[in-house]
């Protein structure tokens, strides 16, 4: 029937319109690295970047007003709801579990490795409703949405390292300031209920393409896994997302042998049976060995510098890609020899819980001199004292390696401590820096319910900077160091109405005492012998 | 030799002597490890607490807008321009404001006994020297050594009858420690009046002539020296702040580190509910024995002044051994309530138990870590005994040498 026709056709032409529009709008790319390093672990990054072309983060100073109507085919609708209800231009959200060691396995490809839950976000100031308000709220809208206890990261765990957290996008020219807030919380535990809510933001879910390798149980089980989450708006492309997965395995724990061999059935107990069909590209980059003998299988779509790539929309599926090298895993000659250009050690002496002793360790593995912004955001239960600031550059006592200092005093139950400056190493010099610290006596209610743990300290952040810069850009890398534990001394939890009473009877027994003394009349008494006994 | 001459001689050496000895001390590096001892120093009154906002002030950073320096900006300004805070020469500071106090102490005593100078004054500068709660603070360089000085200072203009000086004193003083306030009405009665013994022979105040219009006027100097002090203050620091940092913290307690009194544990283990309550019950029961001590002992407003530095030692929010201290060595100069004190030796061994013990079981809790808090707060609240023991004893004392003398087939007591 000519109309029937007609409404097929119509139909047909709707449906292809969403399919062009979102080409048009929305791109959504996924890509798997994997390294061997030298120690015979594996590195693999999983990345899902969606853009949001022509896009740009809402003014805050609409938020009175109802937001335009946001259409997304590709793009996580939960998080852009979170993202566009408290006006955030730039987010960065981590959860990992470990300890990143940086002279074993060199620079990551995301900086932000710092154990336990790290956000931090670039925000514009608005009359409508403050930069601190926003921040709440997208820290609980947040913590709903992972799973995590990111609700925690009040005042007391937030504050505005502007020189270390640098946009890593562009931020929108609207004539208004953007500020920054970051909070850390390192006792926070990554598990598979992370992991779950992090695979429902992407568009095939964990069912086809790269997403579908995430297995938990061995996710969970590697050496050091982090997520993150990363949203930022660039001037011609528009709104990113960028969702990562990275993880050290450790094939050599789990062969029977010392090989170093590894496949996607070894690392992950996957394999890639589907494409996802929303991706415009999926790959796989291999890096390739350079001094072992080994065999790729299957063939790589292009090898280009040392890089094997695998097109997955192209490969034969179940595609599992492995690595075989032809000997034993031998312990390379040069295997402490360092793979960033500065190592830092962070420790809290002391054994006493009254004082300590924070000392930073840097060795500049570099052939020139290097600087880099040194950052604490110490919690409040660690008191600093500047004054008490000591920097030895290899034995040699020598305050004029800091400067461009800035501190914002920590405030007793309300306010990190946040400490920057710029260090500046000789090439192949060991730093020493030392400060003393007082530790604070909690209340009661402050103290969490296993109190003799202790508490855990933020990482340090510190950015290198470039030889021709005078501050460092975004680009530059960050180290995190690990976190620490401190040991705060704990009030008898058992005894709050003993104390209240024995106190209250004491001060009570001398008031009464005193106020005996001088209100009574002093009467002389006659004791007469002879009639003692009546 | 006149006499005179011969008792300035010896105590001028004994002076010299104790000094020395002291200088010597504090040459060594036994400065260094008492600073941080809970004992000798608060939160109020720690050096290290003093160099850090000193530090953070010549830095540009404000002292006040984090919660590590709590002394008073006045301090701020003494220590960025003419006194040293490091080194050698502040330990001198300090022991020249010992020296300074011991000397006002035997003033006072000097004007009590209504005489330039007496034999017993070498006693009486060795009690505030040698004492241990008063030297060994001063040793850790804590700042209480420097109220310690004031209060003297001011009690002795006060015996001589010097009130611009007293109230000028008093007025710096408060600022430096808001607690000490308690000590106005004593000194302006004391002003009004004069320092000799009146204990055994109490009167009204009516009955002994005093004039109370004149304490308008002296009231209204202290407040102008009082506002002229917070508006220096308020100019060094550079806003408010400071208020809520220094005098806010007697009041509202921000920082629990143990001292040796009895509110740090008490406010510890209070829950938030209740802790503005009890930090205005504490607050209060400072002030309410103000009026009975004055009102008894009007006619010698200096025993008053005492009862009342006994009363501080024992209550204040942030004490430390400076405080009682005080207290213990004043009684250096009322011997006329020796022969009535009912239980010195009792008083005597709690204080050697409670200063033995205090500092092991500090050390046990929070450097070892084999001891629990509650031993620490267990010897603070026999500390707390042993000052409220002297202090009712010093009550009693002061109350019953107007009785006179006791005789056989008799016994006084209290209805």
């Amino acid at each position: 029937m000519q109309a029937g026709w007609l409404v097929r056709l119509l139909l047909g032409s709707f449906l292809l319109v969403p399919t062009l529009g979102y080409s048009q709008l929305e791109q959504f790319d996924e890509e798997l690295t994997i390294k061997s390093l030298r120690d015979g672990k594996v590195f693999s990054k999983f990345s899902f970047t969606t853009i949001l072309k022509g896009a740009s983060p809402r003014d805050p100073r609409n938020l009175g007003t109802d937001d335009v109507s946001q259409h997304y085919i590709v793009f996580p609708l939960a998080l852009g709801q979170i993202l566009r209800e408290y006006a955030v231009t730039e987010l960065h959200l981590s959860l990992n579990a470990g300890k990143w060691n940086y002279d074993r396995w060199g620079y990551p490809e995301e900086p932000g490795v710092g154990t336990g839950a790290e956000l931090w976000t670039w925000m514009g100031d608005s009359t409508q409703s403050s930069i601190n308000e926003r921040w709440r709220g997208l820290r609980n809208a947040l913590a709903g949405l992972f799973c995590a206890s990111l609700g925690s990261l009040d005042e007391q765990r937030t504050t505005s390292p502007a020189r270390s957290f640098l946009p890593e996008g562009h931020l929108p020219d609207w004539g208004i300031p953007h500020q920054i807030r970051h909070a850390s919380l390192p006792s926070e535990n990554v598990c598979t209920e992370n992991l779950t809510p992090f695979l429902k933001l992407l568009p095939c879910k964990s069912l086809s393409g790269i997403a579908s390798l995430l297995n938990p149980h061995r996710l969970f089980d590697a050496d050091w896994h982090g997520m993150s989450v990363h949203v930022l708006w660039r001037e011609n492309r528009g709104v990113e997302i960028r969702l990562t997965f990275q993880t050290i395995s450790d094939p050599l724990r789990l062969s029977s042998g010392r090989k170093q061999d590894w496949s996607f059935r070894t690392l992950f107990d996957r394999t890639i049976e589907k494409t996802c069909p929303v991706a415009q590209s999926s790959r796989v980059v291999v890096t390739l060995p350079t001094s072992v003998a080994y065999a790729i299988e299957p063939e790589p779509s292009s090898v280009v510098l040392g890089l094997a790539s695998f097109d997955i929309s192209n490969s034969i599926k179940p595609l599992d890609i492995g690595l075989r090298f032809a000997g034993d895993f031998q312990y390379p000659v040069d295997f402490d020899a360092p793979l960033t250009s500065l190592s830092v050690q962070r420790i809290l002496h002391g054994s006493s819980q009254a004082y300590g002793q924070l000392s930073v360790k840097l060795t500049n593995h570099q052939a020139e001199p290097l600087r880099v912004v040194y950052l604490e955001t110490m919690p409040w239960l660690i008191q600093f004292y500047l004054h008490t600031l000591k920097i030895h550059i290899d034995g040699m006592r020598n305050d004029n390696a800091m400067s461009e200092v800035t501190y914002i005093p920590a405030v007793p139950h309300a306010r990190p401590a946040t400490f920057q400056c710029v260090l500046s190493i000789p090439s192949g010099a060991t730093m020493d820096l030392s400060m003393d610290v007082a530790k604070s006596f909690l209340r009661y209610t402050e103290h969490p319910p296993d109190a003799q743990r202790g508490w855990d300290l933020p990482p340090a952040v510190f950015t290198l900077i470039e030889a021709n810069q005078t501050s460092p850009l975004n680009t530059n890398r960050r180290l995190y160091t690990p976190t620490l534990l401190v040991d705060l001394a704990t009030p008898d939890f058992s005894m709050p109405y003993n104390v209240i009473i024995f106190t209250c009877s004491l001060i009570a027994f001398l008031f009464g005492s005193v106020f005996n003394l001088l209100t009574r009349k002093f009467v002389v008494v006659r004791i007469d012998p002879d009639k003692k006994n009546e | 030799m006149s006499k005179t001459k011969r008792y300035s001689r010896s105590r001028g050496l004994a002076f010299s002597a104790f000094l020395a000895g002291r200088q010597l001390l504090a040459f060594s590096s036994s400065s260094r490890l008492l600073h941080g001892n809970q004992q000798f120093s608060s939160a109020l009154t720690s050096y290290s607490h003093l160099q850090e906002g000193v530090y953070l002030f010549k830095n540009g950073v404000d002292p006040y807008s984090g919660g590590v320096f709590r002394h008073s900006p006045l301090y701020l300004s003494l220590f960025t321009t003419i006194l040293p805070v490091t080194g050698t020469a502040s330990s001198v500071l300090w022991t020249l404001s010992d020296a300074l106090g011991a000397w006002a102490l035997v003033k006072i005593w000097n004007s009590r006994q209504c005489v330039p100078s007496s034999k017993r004054d070498t006693l009486v500068a060795a009690m505030y020297l040698l004492n241990p709660y008063i030297f060994l603070p001063s040793l850790a360089q804590s700042t209480s050594s420097f109220e310690n000085t004031l209060m003297l200072l001011s009690l002795m203009f006060a015996s001589q009858g010097r009130a611009s000086a007293t109230l000028l004193s008093l007025a710096f003083l408060v600022h430096l420690s808001l607690s000490s306030i308690l000590i106005l009405t004593p000194l302006l009665l004391l002003l009004l009046l004069d320092p000799v013994s009146r204990l055994a022979s109490p009167k009204s105040l009516f009955s002994l002539g005093v004039d109370f219009r004149r304490l308008i006027p002296f009231l209204g100097e202290f407040v102008i020296y009082l506002g002229t002090f917070t508006l220096l203050s308020t100019f060094t620091s550079g806003g408010w702040s400071w208020i809520t940092q220094t005098w806010g913290a007697s009041l509202s307690l921000p920082d629990l580190t143990p001292t040796t009194g009895m509110w740090w544990y008490f406010f510890t283990e209070m829950f938030d509910h209740f802790r503005p309550f009890f930090l205005m019950v504490f607050s209060v029961h400072l002030l309410i024995y103000i009026a009975p001590i004055c009102i008894k002992f009007q006619y010698d407003p200096l025993y008053a002044a005492f009862l009342l530095i006994g009363i501080l030692g024992t209550f204040k929010a942030y004490p430390t051994l400076s405080d009682p201290g005080l207290f213990l060595s004043m009684i250096a100069i009322f011997p006329e309530t020796y022969p009535y004190l009912r239980h010195p030796i009792v008083t005597a061994l709690l204080h050697l138990h409670a200063s033995l013990l205090m500092p092991l079981f500090n050390h046990l809790w929070l450097t070892q870590g084999t001891g629990n808090a509650n031993f620490y707060y267990a010897s603070t609240l026999v500390f707390a005994c042993s000052n409220g023991a002297a202090l009712l004893d010093c009550i009693w004392a002061g109350l019953r040498i107007a009785i006179g003398e006791e005789r056989e087939g008799y016994a006084v007591a209290q209805e």
